[in-house]
């Protein structure tokens, strides 16, 4: 079992060090017309300044009253450089002090966690607040649901999201029916789940799942996923603070490669609401976490494509108005910020890594084609993982990228 | 390592630094028999005192061992030295008399009489309860026959506000710290004033914040890892800690979960006051004991994860409650898992969904009735005491009887909840659109159906309002 485990993390560290997959897929192209395309480090979605930062949209500060007036303090609000396992720590960091009952959990977290994201935590909260369990996804998932059911703040980790499986009763039968089943006078919203998930470039079948689409149907807990260290902040704190048990899948890939200006002020992202990220005209293009990056990617090649690929791209569509939207939460996801977008556009592409049969893309093009079938003019088109598990060697040829991603766009448009 | 310093390297896209801790968890190489000199690299170690020991010969290379070593290869399979198995702790022989060198516990004849009269009542309102849904008028119902003396007299040696986390087989737990016959019956009907679930769970899933008895729900075992979580907040909490402990019972049938094993193993880890109460009962349903474990019962695992263990005769409410004082003080002095397993027998059937002289004798059930019922082994010793007579007796079956019977009538009379509590609770703040629009299109097929299909007119008549609240209410389907 140690064996096993040194496997995973060992290997896992490294593909982070080499975590610029694209940055490298691309560097092997001679220089495209027009510019290097954006990639993670150079995304726009980042937001590499104080001013952008603390401007985030829907952004709560968690010091502010709410009952109060918005005052929308901003001047003298400070940001710090964080990537996102950064970012993480440092929420975490802002519920234990915020929280005496918040305790951090998980495998091998207390010395920093294999990913980081408690780096230090155990030191300055102490082993009482930031500590070890077995290695028990079950146990974990059990234990936090129970420190919840007396009211406390438990904020658990699975190492990886591949591994939340052992805990799917727990977290199916228990977490999401607590409330329901004592009618209210029990409840586990105070648990949290963290766990890493996605693609990582050679995960393989076990360090690369995305299972949201699992959780779907389980009723009574929510589902989040960030796509930056600002967003990954402020919807941890968002989730911690929820009153329902909340799955936080944490895209591993981007917890180095991502890096913003982070508010170190207390502030909170809001669960249940997507983020409009390009407003546009002409099609809604629909993700979440990691294939964001692809998308953005996507979206400059089809205004201007590459040499290579200007074949495949018709001149008529270049000047076409994409609308980019991050679901950010998908149970229960917000239905209003798509179906609008929708209704304006006229088409749809989902992208996610999951595989198709059963995911959450399937659910969201079910409920959109019941909501906006006068106004469609193309079928919904998804965009996802085979139905395979994840293959280690033919990685690429899985995922979802950004020439998929174009493709689709294109089909869409040209329908 | 300096650990700020390292933070300060790091920014996007620069590379991984090649920090100690991590290269710490490459594959250890084995170590129980070196060839040649290792070096464990552990940051939780003194990695020097280790490399001293390495041959040493009386100690062996794994950092938490502290064993001795031999030279004989001899396995072993009990936990006890002479091979036997573990003996089962008892004040109280077959006929209530107490053994010549047993100690009693402190049981004062008011604490004694309470007891009796909860082991009692028990089966009275298991009898009714049975009855009533053999004849359909509740869907589902699990007697505690032949446990009173596990169940009243754990119950008995706990603090009121020790925190309860039961199987299904545990009412009487519920009853002795108050839950009313009335709860009870809510509970079992559905209606409108049960306190436990408001008609959402099958019966017998109870449930009271009030009397510190978390909700049963069906899953086996899931209860477990929750109890030590639950016994660790209890240890952090600033007026409850040192005080209160978990207590999480559960079937010899259950403890083959994975749960169980999750759950000993963080209250003993981690570590949290949590007390484990078995019900070591024979059955699981249909399988006996024998094949739900090879080794010596439950008890013998307690060791395996550092637990203080006892073997209890379940059926002894003294001993049990004797047992169960004393692992909860070992509960709270070392603030870790203590275990107790309490041999009983399920008289019962499982469920009323369960024929069990489909899978064991009639006549073993009956003998068993006969030579160890809990309740006449306690009430005998009560009437060697002179705390109890047949008198009394008669009169306290009467007046229980009565009483339940009377709790029964008046919930069968009870509508159910309001139609619209189905959509309640499932999330806490905003409620989710999903939900919102569920009700919204049952409103609709409501006001469409409603009057016309039959199996929903008649079902609507039984709940509270008839479902006008739904109908009348709150958003309306686009």
């Amino acid at each position: 079992m140690f064996t096993h485990k040194c496997v995973r993390q060992h290997s896992l560290l490294f593909s982070l060090y080499r975590s610029g997959t694209r940055r490298q897929s691309t560097a092997a192209e001679p220089l495209p017309a027009g510019g290097h395309l954006p990639s993670i480090a150079t995304s726009s979605f980042l937001r590499s300044g104080r001013d952008s930062a603390i401007r985030t949209p829907g952004i709560q500060w968690a010091d502010e009253d709410a009952s109060g007036p918005t005052r929308d303090i901003v001047a003298g609000r400070e940001t710090r450089k964080m990537n996102l396992y950064q970012a993480v720590r440092d929420g975490l960091s802002v519920a234990l002090m915020k929280d005496d009952t918040a305790v951090v959990f998980g495998e091998d977290v207390a010395f920093g966690g294999v990913f980081r994201c408690t780096m230090g935590l155990a030191e300055e909260f102490g082993r009482e607040r930031v500590f070890n369990t077995p290695l028990t996804e079950q146990g974990i998932a059990g234990f936090g649901i129970g420190l919840a059911a007396m009211g406390h703040t438990a904020i658990a980790e699975i190492q990886f999201a591949d591994y939340i499986f052992p805990a799917f009763d727990q977290i199916v039968n228990e977490a999401a029916k607590f409330r329901f089943r004592s009618n209210g006078q029990f409840q586990a919203g105070g648990l949290t789940i963290r766990c890493p998930s996605m693609a990582v470039g050679h995960g393989g079948h076990y360090h690369s799942q995305s299972p949201e689409g699992f959780f779907m149907g389980a009723a009574g807990i929510k589902v989040v996923i960030p796509r930056s260290p600002i967003q990954a902040k402020g919807l941890l704190l968002g989730s911690i603070r929820d009153p329902n048990p909340v799955i936080f899948m944490e895209p591993k890939i981007l917890y180095r490669s991502t890096v913003e200006q982070v508010p170190i002020d207390d502030y909170q992202l809001p669960i249940g609401r997507a983020e409009t990220l390009v407003s546009g005209s002409d099609l809604t293009l629909l993700s979440w976490g990691t294939p964001l990056y692809h998308c953005e990617t996507a979206l400059h090649m089809l205004a201007t494509p590459p040499e290579s690929l200007t074949p495949f791209v018709p001149a008529s569509l270049r000047s076409t108005k994409v609308e980019l939207i991050d679901l950010r939460t998908i149970l229960p996801w917000d239905v209003e910020t798509i179906t609008e977008s929708v209704k304006r556009t006229g088409r749809l592409v989902i992208v996610h890594e999951a595989g198709r049969t059963g995911g959450v893309g399937t659910e969201i093009s079910s409920e959109i084609q019941k909501r906006c079938f006068l106004k469609l003019n193309a079928p919904v088109k998804l965009v996802t993982g085979w139905d395979t598990p994840v293959p280690m060697q033919y990685e690429k040829f899985y995922m979802p990228d950004s020439i998929r991603i174009l493709d689709a766009i294109v089909e869409t448009l040209t329908y | 390592m300096d650990e700020s310093k390292d933070g300060e390297r790091r920014d996007a896209g620069a590379p991984y630094p090649r920090s100690p801790i991590m290269l710490l968890r490459v594959p250890r190489p084995p170590v129980l028999l070196p060839s040649r000199p290792i070096f464990l690299r552990s940051p939780r170690r003194l990695v020097s005192s280790l490399v001293a020991t390495a041959y040493d010969n009386h100690t062996t290379l794994h950092p938490e061992s502290h064993s001795a070593v031999t030279s004989v290869l001899r396995f072993f399979n009990s936990v006890t030295e002479d091979g036997a198995q573990i003996p089962m702790y008892r004040v109280l022989d077959g006929e209530g008399k107490v053994f010549e060198d047993a100690e009693i516990p402190e049981v004062d004849e008011t604490l004694a009489r309470k007891m009796y009269e909860n082991m009692v009542q028990l089966p009275i309102i298991d009898n009714l309860l049975y009855n009533v849904q053999r004849q359909g008028k509740i869907s589902f119902y699990m007697t505690s026959y032949g446990e009173e003396a596990a169940l009243i007299g754990s119950a008995a040696a706990l603090e009121p506000d020790d925190e309860v986390l039961g199987q299904y087989r545990e009412l009487g737990v519920l009853l002795y710290r108050g839950f009313t016959y009335d709860s009870i019956m809510n509970q079992v009907f559905g209606t409108h004033l049960d306190d436990s679930n408001q008609g959402k769970q099958m019966p017998v899933h109870f449930g009271s914040r009030k009397f510190h008895f978390h909700t049963i729900s069906s899953p086996l075992a899931t209860q477990i890892p929750q109890a030590a979580g639950v016994g660790y907040a209890l240890k952090r909490d600033p007026i409850r800690g040192g005080r209160n402990c978990a207590v999480v019972y559960f079937g010899d049938g259950a403890a083959s979960e994975g749960d169980f094993h999750a759950g000993m193993m963080l209250a003993s880890t981690v570590p949290s006051p949590t007390l484990f109460f078995a019900r070591n009962n024979g059955f699981a349903i249909s399988t006996p004991s024998s094949e739900q474990y090879h080794g010596d019962g439950i008890a013998s695992r307690g060791p395996g994860y550092g637990v203080h263990t006892l073997r209890v005769d379940g059926n002894d409410v003294l001993a049990v409650y004797a047992a169960v004082k004393e692992a909860r003080r070992l509960c709270l002095r070392d603030g870790r898992a203590v275990l107790i397993e309490a041999m009983t027998y399920r008289v019962g059937h499982h469920s009323t969904s369960d024929d069990s002289f489909a899978y064991r004798p009639r006549h073993e059930v009956e003998e068993r009735k006969r030579l160890d019922n809990p309740i006449s082994r306690f009430r005998l010793f009560l009437e060697a005491r002179g705390w109890w007579d047949a008198e009394e007796e008669k009169a306290l079956l009467e007046r229980l009887k009565d009483d339940v019977l009377k709790a029964f009538r008046r919930a069968e009379a009870e509508p159910k909840p309001e139609l619209q509590k189905m959509f309640e609770e499932v999330y806490g703040g905003e409620e989710p659109w999903t939900i919102t629009e569920n009700r919204a299109e049952l409103k609709r097929l409501l006001q469409k159906y409603g009057k016309v299909w039959e199996p929903w007119r008649s079902a609507l008549k039984d709940f509270k309002g008839a479902g006008k609240a739904l109908l009348e209410e709150g958003p309306t389907a686009k």
